[in-house]
């Protein structure tokens, strides 16, 4: 209309393209380090966060990630090593034919409610991962089980159905949690542990609180104060330890920020090991991935290496199948799919599958989005057109992919500890493996003795690769970025759980 | 940027603006036009050139490549999936245009039609569909992308609808008062007392006769929607990859801003200079048919 309306459009104009690239830049923040935090506080950054705070009825590993080892507790727990160890029992006896085991619990131990933890609350959380209230697919670690009794109040015998070389393991994972019978009426919200710590707040969409309780039956924590701030961006999250907003990031998910931690003395960089393997799923049930063929056309196409390499700034392991080396029965099976394109399109011709079209449905995770734009450029390149649909994560992708099943591709990070059997050991999983080759092997291999549970084991995971049931790209790191301060950080993600109670400030 | 959507006073007539000032436009050429032609010029050619040839595949990653600085051999370097940036930003021009194309599409078919006949048949149809217009702008175009991107699922098409339809009331909105403007005039007057059709009226005199404004309004509205895609894509909502998209390339260089900055300045410069040349070709384009508006009254 007139020179001064334009002038306004072009001040607009330059201010809305200056802001897109301000709204990139903002990272670009100078290093303060450190933080004013006090001693007995500390405040971590955490990508995914938890739909509720009930593992019993949903799925998804920030919520153990949260609770297990700090609100709940186990008979046994996972040290970082991947060791057993004794937590709520004292110590325990199995009988010679292994299907007996005796466990002494400790005295005077209370749930945070003030109830006190006895042989009977262990009957009561036992029996109730084998009743209809827990839903979560991970009951079935408990089907062994064929009675829990309580001998007196610090006396727990457990009879197993056959011997396991799995059960005592899978005991320190979130499946042996231990709950009070007067304290599971609001797990999602209230969750009512023995822990050193009880959830003071959730609010979701932003941050957890935990505050430490001056009644704990073990050694108190040092820090007593604890927040979880959820970042929906990884970037965000390091701009907030830059800035002194939050104290560590753990589990980081921008790879590519690792080098200018490192060589920044106000912190620490660790990569610690996982049980994290990233595995590109596909659905065994539908077509075209129910032709085994077509699944190993894909094994072949990928180079994970390369994925490793441009997804993931070369942190990570390729594994070759879904057991990490620090589980006694890994084999290196590497080498049974090497990146090989020419086979992958014979596979695929044989199969009567070329120029083939599917549906990736990528969850709105870091390492999901940067893995799934190589995986597809890879398939590509052998004739498989992937077209990526984006999935919210946790709600969307948990509903559509994990429990409805209604997906041909996708990616997860898996980081339950020991998890190859309940990945492909149960055809109603989303992988919808057909099982029936393994199942007896499994049983076999879980109540023989140890050597024959380690070569059992192995053949049943080779068994499952030669059927390429899925591809496990690479063994995920656990990098943790933290304030140089900050001592005693549980870096080895051995199981889903964040462990909180060691951490302590230096000065 | 938003002049035409709040201009109309309480009768829907744009007050004129001083003859003065329009006749010392009309004298100057038309600066802003010329440089606005020219970006998007440059950015239809670039799109154009990359339909068939861009300097690299932009989707083909090659991990012995990432991040590389630009050089001889990548103009604009190599991104964390060791694609070339130049042809990434090359290609990302073409859904850049794809989606401003179809949401303005969407906006003049649909708002067009409705802002004539509000502009017509004032009284109920008229206050109808005006205040149904009302409601839509009152949700922002960006805003009603993000709903439409989790009911229908994200991608291009969703985000191309939802920004098309988010435009309908700026649109409407022009085309009512235009159109306010020609019922007021002798020859429609004499079409009416000719006994012409309403629709012949529509066709004949009134559309010819506001199309500049029209042509403004798409000008303008192309900008937004650029920088509307960029910006839902750059949230994951848009483009999905492997795609290339100006938005979302910036999003994925975030993490590399200290150390490869060029991976968000060549799509960052790419999303300013498209929005700029649209937003200056549509300043251009005002000066010049603001005058036309003036002597057909």
């Amino acid at each position: 209309m007139n020179a001064r309306t334009s002038r306004r459009a072009l001040a607009t104009t330059a201010a809305a393209a200056a802001a897109v690239l301000a709204l990139s830049a903002c990272s670009a923040g100078s290093s303060s380090g450190g933080s004013d935090t006090p001693s007995d506080a500390i405040v971590i950054g955490l990508t995914g966060e938890p739909v509720n705070l009930d593992f019993t009825t949903t799925s998804g590993a920030a919520i153990p990630q949260v609770v297990m080892n700090n609100v709940y507790e186990g008979l046994v727990t996972i040290d970082q090593e991947g060791e057993l160890q004794p937590q709520l029992a004292e110590s325990w006896e199995v009988s010679e034919d292994g299907t007996v085991y005796d466990f002494a619990l400790h005295d005077e131990v209370t749930f945070s409610d003030g109830e006190d933890f006895t042989a009977a609350d262990a009957v009561f959380s036992i029996e109730r991962v084998q009743s209809d209230a827990w839903l979560n697919g991970t009951k079935s670690k408990m089907d062994v089980v064929a009675s829990a009794e309580a001998v007196s109040d610090t006396e727990l015998r457990v009879t197993l159905s056959r011997p396991s070389n799995a059960w005592l393991f899978d005991m320190g994972t979130y499946v042996g949690a231990m709950f009070s019978e007067t304290g599971v009426d609001d797990l999602a919200t209230t969750p009512i542990g023995t822990g050193p710590y009880t959830v003071e707040s959730f609010v979701s969409g932003d941050r957890i609180t935990l505050a430490g309780r001056d009644d704990y039956w073990g050694e108190e924590p040092d820090i007593t104060d604890v927040t979880l701030r959820y970042f929906a961006d990884a970037v965000a999250s390091t701009n907030a330890l830059r800035s002194g907003d939050i104290d560590m990031v753990y589990n980081m998910q921008a790879p590519d920020l690792m080098g200018q931690f490192e060589s920044d003395d106000a912190f620490q960089v660790i990569e610690g090991t996982s049980n994290g393997e990233i595995l590109l799923s596909m659905n065994n049930r539908v077509a075209p991935f129910d032709d085994v063929r077509v699944r190993q056309a894909v094994m072949y196409a990928i180079d994970r290496q390369a994925v490793i390499d441009a997804a993931w700034a070369g942190y990570g392991t390729e594994i070759g199948a879904m057991v990490p080396p620090t589980d006694p029965y890994y084999e290196d099976l590497t080498d049974m799919y090497p990146y090989d394109p020419e086979k992958a399109r014979e596979l695929l011709a044989e199969a009567g599958a070329e120029d083939l079209s599917i549906t990736f449905d990528v969850p709105t995770r870091p390492y999901a989005t940067a893995v799934s734009e190589i995986v597809v450029s890879q398939l590509a390149e052998v004739g498989i057109d992937a077209s990526i649909q984006s999935s919210e994560f946790p709600a969307v992708w948990l509903d559509k992919v994990f429990t409805q099943a209604d997906y041909q591709m996708s990616v997860i990070l898996a980081v339950e500890a020991r998890d190859v059997l309940a990945t492909f050991n149960n055809p109603d999983y989303y992988i919808g493996y057909d099982n029936s080759k393994i199942a007896d092997q499994v049983i076999a291999a879980d109540s023989g003795t140890p050597e024959e549970y380690v070569s059992g084991m192995q053949e049943v995971v080779r068994t499952i690769s030669e059927d390429a049931a899925s591809d496990v790209l690479f063994l995920f790191p656990n990098l943790v970025v933290a304030d140089a301060d900050l001592d005693g950080i549980a870096a080895n993600a051995v199981t889903e759980s964040l462990i909180l109670s060691g951490l302590t400030w230096s000065d | 940027m938003t002049t035409h959507l709040d201009a109309p006073d309480a009768t829907g007539v744009p007050v004129p603006p001083p003859t003065t000032t329009a006749r010392r436009k009309r004298a100057r050429p038309g600066i802003q036009l010329i440089i606005g032609a020219s970006l998007i010029g440059l950015v239809a050619i670039v799109a154009l050139v990359s339909l068939v040839w861009t300097p690299y595949d932009p989707e083909t990653t090659v991990a012995a490549d990432r991040l590389q600085f630009p050089s001889a051999a990548h103009w604009f370097g190599t991104d964390r999936f060791g694609r070339d940036v130049l042809s990434a930003v090359m290609a990302g021009s073409q859904i850049t245009l794809l989606v401003g194309f179809i949401a303005v599409g969407i906006a003049v078919v649909v708002g067009v039609p409705l802002g004539i006949l509000a502009g017509m048949r004032q009284g109920r149809l008229g206050d109808l569909i005006m205040r149904g217009n009302d409601i839509l702008l009152a949700f922002p175009g960006l805003l009603l992308a993000i709903v439409f991107g989790a009911v229908f699922g994200a991608g291009t098409v969703t985000a191309m609808v939802a920004l098309g339809i988010g435009s309908i009331p700026a649109f409407a909105r022009v085309a009512r008062s235009g159109t306010l403007q020609v019922m007021k005039t002798d020859y429609v007057f004499a079409a009416r007392a000719a006994n012409r059709s309403e629709f012949r009226i529509a066709l004949r005199h009134v559309l010819p006769n506001i199309s500049g404004m029209i042509v403004v309004q798409c000008s303008v509205n192309f900008g937004i929607a650029v920088l509307a895609e960029a910006g839902l894509s750059f949230l994951g909502l848009g483009t999905m990859p492997p795609t290339p998209s100006w938005g979302r390339m910036l999003q994925e260089s975030q993490q590399f801003l200290g150390s490869y900055d060029y991976l968000a300045i060549a799509p960052g410069l790419a999303i300013a200079v498209a929005v700029l040349g649209f937003n200056l070709l549509g300043d251009g384009l005002r000066d010049r048919f603001d005058p036309k508006m003036r002597s057909n009254r």
